[in-house]
């Protein structure tokens, strides 16, 4: 375990750590473009430049190991004009196209110029051209201008996909990225060499020119898409949610996830959702708020709810599967739930990085759930009971990822041959698969971001989630859903309100607030009218 | 703030300020009767004020020499814009030289403080105040100039010219 000074600051690390490396893990600050934590080290920016003691030239940190007793300083006078050159450098062919740029407020470039560079170029040449927006597979545009060939999106299809489409090309000033030909970047991985790009060189189709990267906020989450659960980001505004980023989990997902999982947004953004609960009685609609919708259920079904059967699939958090069980098998004394799964047949498939076969981010949490409730249950006697129209009240959570469901609409006309049909869905349903049954009730849910909870992963790992955002708000939570359906009475708490001012919005008041009576009296009055 | 409040027996006494003031009213009225063109007063709609030509009035988007759209739909003026009043909504252009357009760009005159900042953001000069101000409208919904009013409105034949072009910086090396 060598032991190092880094700023003046005596830290101890392991064995063929490089210096770059010691100064990130301890939250040092240092320019850097190339290096990738999850990647190989290239040492081509030429920028994490430090000053080593006894050394009588600066070296770069990503490929210098520490050694006992080293003394490292980056924050030298030496270092800066180091970095102010090399930055003079990276810049020379950079194109002025920051209000274009998608990458504009989350660039390294704009942040290492504001840090180390701010000045006028000293090149009196002119800047070589090179090609703009051109599209390098399905999901990617490149713009070789930007690119500052740092080489990290080469590395990355080298090493973590181990597909090889990018290559560099040319030689000197006009060295571009690109593909070979006839093989385009369409790994499934793809986008996640715009994440690491440094610079707005590789941008992503979908997301380009949808928002400025200082419009939107971000939140924690875990992806939806699979049974890896990997840890992400959703970065959204009041309009909605926009892209989503992975999180780095040494356990689970490391740096990178999967395209797929990007295009989950849009099972959470308004317009694929279901916001207006709907009710059928024999053939005629009518739209209502969730909470009436729910009431309504209590009301006209109240006595045939009890041995209602109940479909559950693994889009549902730990939470939501606990109420639900223990509300069926409890207040409703019935014990027939059955796990509808989507094509049980690839579930074990496994891509060798991160995808997996299994759609469903808690299919362990539900099989958990029917061995602690002793549940045996198969949903083909569900299938076949409703063939031979035996059951007369279903209950189905839909399942919020409607991409990893292609035959929803199939099952749920199958479905609607029960009797009594209640569909708790946070997505669209469309009235045509709902038109066949009797009667039939749509009550509109909250997705995982918009609630709180937890996923068992493939791995048997538990990961917990908070409530990001709010995006269709009046939409019903499953505890809520549930409890209104039981007849019960769902309560909005106030913040700090006590049981005698309820009525009184009062959240805004503080203890040491003054008192109406404590105000000076107004002495400040004109005579009006005396002469 | 003090106010000082005269309570004196001179206070009272008040037809020698009216006095006064109807002196130098009549004074003012005699004036204008001999030299009427010196007089401040103009005749309003007939006649309009020549305000300066930094005067920050109705925002105009400038356009190129084909007469597109000079704005690039950075959203630097909505970004910086104090009463939130601009909404941009950018698209890809065919065009790979010109890449990112605004397919909306609407302003919010109702809101608008008219303090400038938009085009003291914009990088490109698309975005300038012009010198009008007098905008009635029927109801709220004219106030919310788009595209069309703003670039192309009658009285500007066809769009004001952006200094900035792209084949001059282009030739320059920029």
């Amino acid at each position: 375990m060598p032991k190092c000074t880094i700023n003046g600051k005596e830290i101890e690390v392991k064995e063929g750590t490089s210096i770059i490396q010691a100064m990130t893990e301890n939250g040092q600050r240092i320019a850097h473009y190339c290096w990738h934590p999850g990647l190989s080290v290239a040492g081509v920016c030429r920028l994490c430049m430090v000053e080593i003691e006894g050394n009588p030239r600066v070296q770069i940190a990503c490929n210098t190991m520490v050694t006992e007793g080293m003394k490292i300083n980056n924050t030298s006078e030496k270092v800066k004009e180091a970095v102010k050159w090399g930055l003079d450098f990276h810049l020379i062919n950079h194109p002025l196209d920051c209000p274009i740029c998608d990458q504009a407020g989350e660039c390294g470039l704009q942040d290492q110029y504001m840090e180390y560079g701010i000045y006028d170029s000293e090149m009196a040449e002119r800047k070589v051209k090179k090609h703009k927006v051109v599209s390098l597979g399905d999901r990617i545009v490149l713009d070789s201008e930007r690119c500052i060939l740092c080489s990290r999106c080469v590395r990355f299809t080298d090493e973590v996909t181990g597909t090889k489409e990018l290559g560099i090309f040319n030689r000197g000033d006009r060295s571009e990225i690109g593909t070979f030909e006839d093989r385009p970047l369409n790994n499934k991985y793809s986008i996640n060499t715009v994440d690491i790009c440094p610079v707005g060189a590789l941008t992503s189709k979908d997301f380009r020119f949808k928002q400025r990267v200082w419009y939107l906020k971000d939140g924690d989450t875990i992806c939806t898409g699979c049974s890896t659960g990997c840890n992400t980001k959703v970065y959204f505004n009041r309009e909605g949610i926009f892209r989503i980023k992975p999180r780095f989990n040494k356990e689970v997902n490391g740096y990178w996830m999967c395209d797929e999982g990007r295009d989950l947004y849009k099972v959470f953004n308004r317009e694929n959702r279901q916001i207006k609960a709907l009710k059928k009685l024999g053939h005629s609609f009518e739209e209502m708020l969730p909470g009436a919708a729910a009431k309504d259920i209590f009301k006209n079904l109240s006595t045939s709810l009890q041995g209602a059967s109940l479909v559950v699939t693994g889009q549902l958090s730990n939470e939501d599967l606990q109420k639900a069980f223990s509300f069926f098998t409890g207040a409703l004394n019935s014990k027939q739930i059955y796990h509808w799964k989507n094509n049980p047949e690839s579930w074990s498939d496994f891509d060798g990085l991160l995808l997996r076969g299994d759609k469903n981010p808690n299919t362990k949490g539900v099989e958990k759930c029917f061995e602690e409730f002793q549940i045996q249950t198969r949903f083909e006697d569900l299938e076949a009971a409703l063939e031979q129209s035996q059951i007369s009240t279903l209950v189905v959570m839909v399942p919020e990822n409607i991409f990893a469901y292609p035959d929803l609409s199939a099952k749920l006309k199958h479905f609607g041959k029960a009797k009594n049909l209640i569909l708790l869905s946070s997505s669209l349903v469309s009235l045509e698969d709902v038109r066949g049954g009797a009667h039939c009730w749509v009550v509109p849910m909250k997705t995982t971001i918009e609630k709180s909870g937890s996923f068992i992963n493939h791995n048997g790992l538990t990961q917990f989630f908070k409530k990001v955002t709010t995006l269709v708000s009046e939409a019903l939570t499953v505890d809520q859903a549930l409890t209104l359906m039981g007849g019960g009475e769902v309560t909005v708490e106030m913040p700090h309100s006590s049981s005698e001012t309820r009525f009184l919005v009062d959240y805004n008041h503080r203890s040491d607030q003054v008192k109406a009576e404590a105000y000076k009296k107004n002495e400040f009055s004109f005579k009006r009218g005396t002469l | 703030m003090s106010v000082v409040q005269k309570t004196g027996p001179s206070s009272k006494w008040y037809l020698p300020g009216i006095v006064v003031g109807l002196g130098i009213t009549i004074r003012h009225l005699f004036q204008n009767l001999m030299n009427p063109k010196k007089m401040p007063t103009i005749n309003y709609p007939e006649e309009k004020y020549e305000y300066g030509p930094r005067f920050k009035g109705n925002h105009v988007l400038t356009v190129k020499k084909d007469g597109s759209l000079r704005c690039t739909a950075c959203m630097l003026c909505a970004t910086n814009c104090p009463a939130q009043c601009i909404t941009i909504v950018a698209s890809e252009h065919n065009d790979p030289t010109v890449e990112k357009f605004p397919i909306n760009y609407e302003i919010d005159m109702l809101r608008c403080v008219f303090c400038g900042f938009c085009e003291e953001a914009c990088p490109v000069d698309a975005i300038r105040m012009g010198p009008e101000w007098q905008t009635p409208g029927l109801n709220g919904s004219q106030f919310n100039y788009d595209i069309e009013r703003l670039a192309y409105r009658s009285n500007l034949k066809g769009g004001v010219l952006s200094i900035v072009d792209d084949d001059e910086r282009h030739k320059s090396g920029i």
